[in-house]
């Protein structure tokens, strides 16, 4: 039979005892140890992955120098031989081909033609003034059907 | 007053624990453990009812802690109620994973402490009351059983409890009131009798 009446002060008692009683529970040592030692593993790691990053950091900044000193190279020498080249044409008389080559034995007619410069900029030659709007006396080689084959520069 | 600057020197306080541990200060972050292990420990261990998942629970809160130091703010809430914010969402995500509570364990804390009562039927009917209030406890709805952890076993302030349920301060009260009411009903109803042990008298006399 359980008649005993539990009222609020009973309960207010128990939980009282049941305070003192929790209250010199403490987490065993070894969950400290646990995280004690979580501590030191993610500090250790990210002592290890600072330099790691750092390097990798100046890796990337010395791949892109180089790059770029590679690229501004790359550039200098492609000008240079652009450059050389459009003076060959320049000071030689060049030959360009502009459509179907010329056979051998092929009959062909020479057209003396007087074209802008800028003409011969679209067909990668440069003048040797510079001055797109000069003009310039070249040699169109005309085939027998009449297409031009080449033209030949005489600048 | 110079002791006293010094006392203080040596007893920083959580806010400044939280900043250097946020900075890597290992031994900023083990006086953070050691000042407030014992009550997450404690509010976990009654929570669910089992000292294995209490200790899982420190750690992750501590855990938690060490990664998100950086982001505390004192101002928004006192640090002790942060870690029961903490050990709450720790405890639920716990039980979420074990489906169900695990039998209270009843570990003594210390075993060098002593003994409440020399009268062994004292001792015995104490020891049966504080079963069965844990066992009420635990049986409770988890938002009236914080309650009753926080406020009436762990001493935190209603405000306090408030901040760590995230709640109002009124729900705390109205909460406590429905789980102290429902812990007498559950006491009446299981409270010992010397009926039900009708022996006990006899051997303890």
């Amino acid at each position: 039979m359980k008649s005993m009446q539990f009222e609020n002060t009973d309960l207010a008692d128990a939980l009282n005892v049941l305070r003192q009683d929790e209250a010199h529970i403490e987490a065993p040592p070894h969950v400290e140890a646990a995280v004690l030692a979580a501590w030191d593993r993610a500090h250790a790691r990210r002592r290890e992955e600072r330099p790691r990053s750092m390097w990798r950091e100046s890796a990337a900044v010395a791949a892109a120098i180089i790059i770029a000193l590679g690229l501004g190279q790359l550039g200098r020498e492609l000008q240079r031989t652009t450059r050389a080249a459009v003076t060959r044409a320049a000071e030689s008389r060049t030959l360009l081909l502009v459509g179907e080559p010329i056979l051998q034995g092929e009959p062909v007619r020479v057209v003396r033609m007087r074209v802008p410069a800028s003409t011969l900029t679209g067909l990668g030659v440069r003048s040797a003034t510079g001055d797109a709007a000069a003009h310039v006396d070249v040699d169109v080689i005309v085939g027998e059907d009449g297409i031009a084959r080449a033209i030949r520069v005489g600048m | 007053m110079e002791d006293a600057t010094s006392a203080a020197a040596d007893d920083p306080d959580d806010a400044d624990l939280m900043r250097r541990a946020a900075h890597g200060d290992r031994d900023a972050f083990a006086a953070l453990y050691r000042r407030h292990q014992a009550r997450v420990y404690r509010f976990a261990r009654l929570m669910t009812g089992s000292s294995t998942a209490a200790e899982d629970i420190v750690q992750e809160v501590f855990l938690v802690v060490m990664r998100d130091a950086a982001r505390y703010d004192p101002a928004r809430a006192a640090l002790t109620s942060y870690l029961y914010g903490v050990a709450r969402h720790q405890t639920r995500r716990r039980r979420a994973r074990d489906r169900q509570f695990v039998a209270f364990d009843g570990r003594r804390p210390d075993s060098s402490e002593p003994v409440a009562d020399d009268d062994a039927s004292a001792t015995l009917e104490r020891r049966q009351t504080l079963q069965q209030l844990r066992r009420a406890i635990l049986s409770l709805p988890r938002r009236y059983r914080e309650v009753v952890v926080l406020c009436d076993l762990q001493g935190v302030s209603y405000s306090d409890a408030a901040t760590a349920m995230g709640c109002a301060i009124g729900t705390v009260r109205s909460r406590l009131h429905r789980a102290r009411h429902l812990l007498t009903q559950k006491m009446g109803r299981t409270a010992p009798s010397h009926e039900d042990h009708p022996g006990l008298t006899e051997r303890c006399a």
